[in-house]
């Protein structure tokens, strides 16, 4: 039994060092630094709470957190849906469906700023074209106002992320025993009722994952936002993300931006945590 | 169980959010290691690169005691961080670049006076007004950048528009309306290309020429100014809806590439405000219409016409390397600026608009850049001072001006908030 633990200490080890140079270090630091005036250049000095107290009446912070929650809504909805869809899509009898998980996966092995210049040149090229020859007004000027800015990254994102998603439910719906849908079938319930009390709750481990990997994922964005709109049109799309960048490299305030980075990293890790709590205990085992 | 995956999610919540950092595209090109000193450059420009190190190597080979490393990091953002983690770790380059007032106050410790060298004495007029600290002169001019109204010669000779002409506001106004009205004739989709993406063409420039003049141009007053009159704020919004009016649509999307590359290299529209740095683009588009085809000339205000010409930043010795690199160092940047090798490859090979006494004009790489010296030479100029607007206050009047241009605010809202930011920030 001893032997087993120093052997289970062992193996941690590389991984415990790794994290602790990488994460706990630079996070014990980063809290430190948010307590400071620290430019970047010069002595750091300790100025208390005071960081924290100016981000309530910082505007751009204030909205650009407000901004993330709202792309964090729609896409972790969208994406999810997609997700689950393509994937009940592929797992289904369709001849093609081995190519079909190749093609919906592909998106997402394209790096974010390829995809936001892509999309960019999609959404401002390619649906400018189709709205002016068929009189369209809504397709013409998209990410020229919020309201497209916002909807152009929830689509982005979306088309991105589901093909992900999609594989991680594959999984999932590929292990519903058949029989069990075989017995209901023979019971005479439909393709609904089979679907929402077989393969729904059977699934659900499935949605604690996909949910998370969306939603931390979302708020986190940065390249496809820096790509797409880079916060435009007047700082309307910026995610926070990017607000905390720009704080620390263009405007110099190292401190600031790290205090920022604190509050984010306690919404997101609360967040996460307490969806994961949730759906944990919805969860059934078979 | 539960237990168990609620730690390995978490851990992989940790480690996701680690995941993103910036990465810099930096490579350092090392020559031979010979010799007793070794200068460190630093610098930004990724442009001239190659040509950068070709030029250290030559001055390796004349002066065989000195070794050169050149380290450029480019593009925006990654060189102000770049250079702030390699003097966090305590790796000091002995040259590198600054820009601004507040980059000399943040590296105020490590600049050396730079007063004694011969390219100092022989920089032209205003181009060190930035850098002298007190009695000291703490960096030299990289080169000079100037911006204007850049026009499409064919274009107005068919439209029989005199640029010379266009003096004040109500001249560029009649011009920006003949051509409108010869849209078709031209081949024109609009008169000007307004890169209202860009906050940087409103922010900074725009701004330098009708902002700086509250505070006459003068880059210490600008620094030091607790508020901002705003007192052009009228001429500057007939200027932005004179553009906006006759511009290429939607502006707010308008990015540089389409401004410069789509619009103006193809002739689609006739003016637009950028400067000398659009050269070698429009080359690549269009070598003959980059050669012959295209002028430059200022942004009027009150009737009055002249060219801001600026200093985009400055080579400084860092006081933290040894006696014997700051020596050398300065030695460098002399034969650089002052020998006759290192002139022709300021001019031939960097491209540069010099920022310096002696040289010949006529061997300015292009038009553009020749028509700006011109107006140096003849003191038809001002300065820069939008680097020493408050930090980001240029990116925020860019995205006001967005704003107003979207019907989102009005242009009283948008002095209201760009002045209560100014002293926000200087208070």
């Amino acid at each position: 039994m001893k032997n087993k633990d120093v052997m289970f200490w062992v193996f941690l080890a590389p991984v415990l060092l790794a994290l602790g140079i990488v994460i706990i270090v630079p996070l014990i630091y980063g809290v430190y630094y948010s307590f400071t005036d620290w430019d970047g250049v010069n002595e750091a000095q300790f100025i208390g709470m005071e960081n924290y107290l100016n981000l309530f009446s910082d505007k751009d912070f204030l909205n650009s957190l407000w901004f993330t929650f709202k792309f964090s809504v729609a896409t972790v909805i969208i994406v999810n849906l997609i997700g689950l869809g393509l994937a009940m899509l592929v797992t289904s009898y369709i001849k093609s469906k081995n190519l079909l998980r190749t093609i919906f996966f592909m998106p997402n092995l394209i790096g974010g700023l390829i995809l936001g210049f892509i999309w960019q040149f999609v959404f401002t090229k390619v649906f400018d074209a189709i709205g002016r020859a068929t009189g369209i007004e809504w397709m013409q000027g998209w990410l020229s106002d919020s309201t497209t800015g916002f909807w152009g990254m929830v689509i982005l994102t979306s088309w991105q992320m589901a093909g992900y998603i999609m594989i991680i439910y594959v999984a999932y719906l590929e292990n519903v025993p058949q029989d069990l849908l075989e017995a209901a079938e023979i019971d005479g319930a439909n393709s609904f009722q089979r679907f929402r009390s077989i393969t729904f709750p059977l699934v659900a481990p499935a949605f604690t994952v996909s949910l998370f990997l969306t939603l931390s994922h979302s708020f986190k964005v940065y390249d496809q936002n820096l790509a797409l709109t880079n916060g435009g049109p007047y700082n309307s799309t910026q995610a926070v993300s990017m607000d905390i960048v720009n704080t620390a490299f263009q405007v110099n305030q190292m401190a600031s931006a790290q205090a920022k980075a604190i509050i984010f990293f306690i919404i997101i890790a609360a967040i996460s945590l307490t969806q994961v709590y949730i759906n944990k205990k919805k969860e059934v085992e078979l | 169980m539960l237990n168990k995956k609620t730690l390995l999610l978490s851990s992989a919540l940790i480690l996701g959010l680690a995941g993103c950092s910036t990465g810099g595209g930096d490579k350092t090109s090392s020559s031979s290691n010979k010799g007793d000193v070794t200068l460190n450059i630093f610098q930004g420009k990724v442009e001239f690169k190659t040509q950068f190190e070709d030029l250290a190597k030559k001055y390796e080979e004349e002066h065989p005691d000195v070794s050169i490393k050149v380290q450029t990091v480019g593009g925006g953002n990654d060189y102000a961080g770049t250079l702030k983690t390699k003097l966090a770790s305590g790796e000091e380059p002995t040259i590198f670049t600054v820009s601004g007032q507040t980059d000399i106050d943040q590296y105020r410790d490590r600049l050396s006076d730079l007063k004694d060298t011969k390219a100092a004495d022989l920089a032209v007029e205003g181009a060190l007004d930035n850098v002298k600290q007190g009695d000291e002169i703490v960096g030299l001019p990289v080169n000079l950048e100037g911006y204007g109204i850049i026009y499409n010669k064919k274009i107005f000779k068919d439209a029989g528009i005199d640029p010379a002409s266009i003096k004040s506001m109500e001249d560029l106004k009649k011009a920006a309306e003949t051509l409108d009205s010869q849209k078709d004739k031209l081949k024109l989709d609009a008169v000007f290309a307004l890169a209202a993406k860009e906050k940087w063409v409103q922010g900074n420039h725009a701004a330098n020429v009708f902002v700086g003049d509250d505070f006459k141009y003068d880059p210490k007053a600008t620094y030091e100014a607790k508020d901002v009159p705003l007192k052009n704020s009228a001429a500057f919004k007939e200027y932005i809806d004179l553009q906006n009016k006759y511009s290429a649509q939607p502006v707010i999307n308008l990015d540089y590439s389409q401004q410069v590359e789509e619009l103006f290299s193809t002739g689609r529209v006739a003016m637009i405000q950028q400067g000398n740095w659009v050269y070698p683009t429009v080359e690549q588009m269009d070598p003959e219409l980059a050669e012959k085809g295209i002028g430059i000339i200022p942004i009027p205000l009150n009737g009055e016409a002249k060219m801001p010409v600026g200093v985009p930043s400055y080579y400084v010795v860092n006081k933290k390397a040894d006696e014997k690199q700051q020596k050398a160092a300065r030695d460098f940047l002399d034969w650089m600026y002052t020998s006759d090798t290192g002139k022709e490859a300021v001019l031939s090979e960097f491209k540069f608009i010099p920022a310096y006494e002696e040289y010949d004009s006529s061997k300015i790489a292009d038009p553009l850049s020749k028509e700006i010296y011109k107006y140096t030479q003849d003191g038809n100029t001002t300065t820069w001072v939008f680097q020493n607007f408050p930090l980001d206050w240029s990116d925020m009047f860019g995205a006001e001006v967005q704003k107003y241009l979207a019907g989102k605010s009005s242009w009283d809202d948008l002095v209201k908030e760009m002045q209560s930011k100014w002293s926000n920030a200087r208070k």
